[in-house]
């Protein structure tokens, strides 16, 4: 029954409290954000935009639309008075609860229970910025699909900017509740290291940083573990990367313009086919879709299909722009997409993220379409799309 | 998704007819068309004007178009019922293909016979044995026939 905690004091660095699904893609860079802005009005913001935050598979809203603190992306922007803190003093306690610099609640403590049982449970707390709803896989989505919030923790992780430039971004395991204190339970993984203690929250952050960075030729970095203090460590067995966009809204859709002033035909109707441009959903004739297996566009139709249909149907699948842009690696034209859902994005980014393996369950990664998060096919994930050109008549 | 289809490749067939060939409906009947192919320069049927009727089926493009040639033509891929023996016709068949893809791949027939597959034997068999007596019979036929 004996508890330790670190009272930690105000200093100046920015610090946010980010709570933050285990697969999320964090986007703590110094780039330029495309647009949306902190959800969180009780921040007043200033002219330094640190980065974003975008969660993977929500492809620049969610479904039900964004709304206060529960959105697709997250812009990090300067504080006008800095709030991070540093650790200050460690105590040795028989009950935290009870605790002086537990109770006051001007002062941020955080407790490691070594032998008791102590679960943080769902919560509204005004320290939450961001709150990340469950991302379905695309190919589990129904139409009717209410997206709740996510299971994880509330409390998932905070991020410290450097007030000052370059604007150095660290992200940390646990984040401090409204009494401003981070307690992690005892299935949470701790340890000493010296007189200092630290651990790990039990679903985890991980972080992963691109190769040289996130660029065309990117190639995804390892995954690794951040510490409630900050520590970086290599994934454990079991468990319960700055982007930056380089295109504009404005060149992406002059882009996806371009390829429907070329007026792509469906082969089969000769009707002209239209890439659907960010906010247009909906079925028409004008729907292009593809076949995985050769990358070839059509408009929806029935031919070729057999009685058995899974076995021919999936290989004509729906073809879906990818809107959220802070997940392209480059500003080319958007003429691959992802296997199997379809989501339309240039070629080096659908290559870089067939390349990503991302959090998956407890044990597990996986590749996804960041824009939807559904699974994706190996080898190679992705597709070239073929057009038939309106000359090719 | 027919009426759409034949309706669209009719505008295309006459805005950018391939060369040589042209098609079109023969009365109302949309699913019914005519079309006439020159006989190719480099063939025996040169300065022939060959006839052929073309009729969709209700479920077109998703089954393919049926051709015949109404003007006689010596050919061995091509009987006296006008029938045309060419895989795109039949097992070959695309929705992909369009009548002036199909009218250009008939053209390349008759320069190229394809007597391995005849559907006139006795025209293939002297094809293959006296490629003289071929090309003057044809070019008799296209005379009289054709012009």
């Amino acid at each position: 029954m004996e508890s330790k905690f670190y009272a930690m004091v105000d200093k100046n660095p920015v610090t946010q409290k980010v709570a933050l699904q285990e697969s999320c893609h964090l986007s703590p860079s110094v780039g330029p954000a495309n647009n949306g802005g902190s959800p969180n009005n009780r921040i007043q913001r200033s002219a330094i935009k640190y980065g974003e935050l975008v969660v993977l598979g929500y492809n620049g809203h969610l479904p039900s639309g964004d709304k206060g603190r529960r959105r697709s992306k997250f812009v990090l922007c300067k504080r006008q008075v800095g709030n991070g803190v540093k650790p200050y003093r460690k105590h040795i306690v028989k009950n935290p609860q009870s605790a002086k610099a537990v109770q006051d609640s001007h002062q941020h403590s955080v407790t490691y229970t070594l032998s008791r049982n102590q679960a943080i449970g769902r919560s509204s707390e005004v320290p939450i910025d961001f709150v990340v709803m469950d991302t379905i896989p695309g190919h589990l989505r129904t139409g009717s699909d209410n997206i709740t919030q996510s299971t994880i923790s509330r409390f998932a992780c905070r991020i410290l900017v450097d007030r000052n430039p370059p604007f150095t971004a660290r992200i940390y395991a646990a984040g401090f509740d409204s009494g401003r204190n981070i307690f992690l339970g005892e299935k949470a993984v701790k340890w000493y290291h010296g007189e200092e203690i630290d651990g790990l929250t039990t679903n985890g952050v991980f972080i992963m940083q691109p190769q040289g960075g996130f660029h065309p030729a990117a190639k995804p970095g390892i995954w690794r573990e951040v510490s409630v203090g900050g520590a970086i460590y290599p994934l454990r067995e079991s468990r319960s990367a700055p982007l930056k966009s380089c295109q504009s809204e404005h060149e992406f859709a002059s882009q996806v313009e371009e390829i429907n002033a070329a007026r792509p035909q469906c082969p089969v109707g000769l009707n002209t086919l239209v890439l659907p441009r960010r906010g247009t959903l909906g079925v028409s004739e004008k729907q292009p879709y593809v076949y995985i297996l050769c990358g070839h566009v059509h408009g929806p139709h029935q031919w070729g299909q057999k009685d058995d249909c899974s076995r021919t149907c999936p290989l004509c699948l729906k073809l879906k722009t990818g809107c959220e842009l802070s997940v392209y690696v480059d500003s080319e034209p958007p003429t691959y997409c992802f296997n199997p859902c379809g989501h339309v994005a240039s070629e080096n980014t659908v290559r870089y993220w067939s390349q990503v393996p991302v959090p998956h369950g407890c044990q597990g990664f996986q590749a996804v379409c960041p824009f939807c998060s559904s699974p994706l096919h190996s080898d190679p994930g992705y597709v070239k799309l073929i057009f038939q050109d309106n000359t090719d008549l | 998704m027919a009426m759409k289809r034949i309706n669209k490749e009719m505008i295309d067939i006459q805005r950018d007819p391939p060369s040589s060939c042209s098609a079109g409906p023969v009365g109302d009947d949309i699913f019914q068309w005519q079309a006439t192919i020159l006989g190719p320069k480099e063939s025996p049927f040169q300065n022939g004007v060959f006839f052929l009727n073309i009729h969709f089926p209700s479920d077109y493009p998703f089954k393919p178009p049926k051709i015949t040639f109404t003007t006689r033509i010596y050919h061995p891929n091509i009987n006296n019922n006008g029938s045309i023996c060419l895989d795109i016709l039949r097992s070959q068949w695309s929705p992909a293909l369009t009548i002036s893809k199909v009218l250009l791949s008939i053209c390349s027939l008759l320069c190229d016979p394809n007597p391995d597959d005849p559907l006139v034997p006795e025209i293939a068999r002297i094809y293959k044995t006296d490629r003289e007596k071929y090309m003057k019979t044809a070019r008799e036929w296209t005379n009289k026939y054709a012009m």
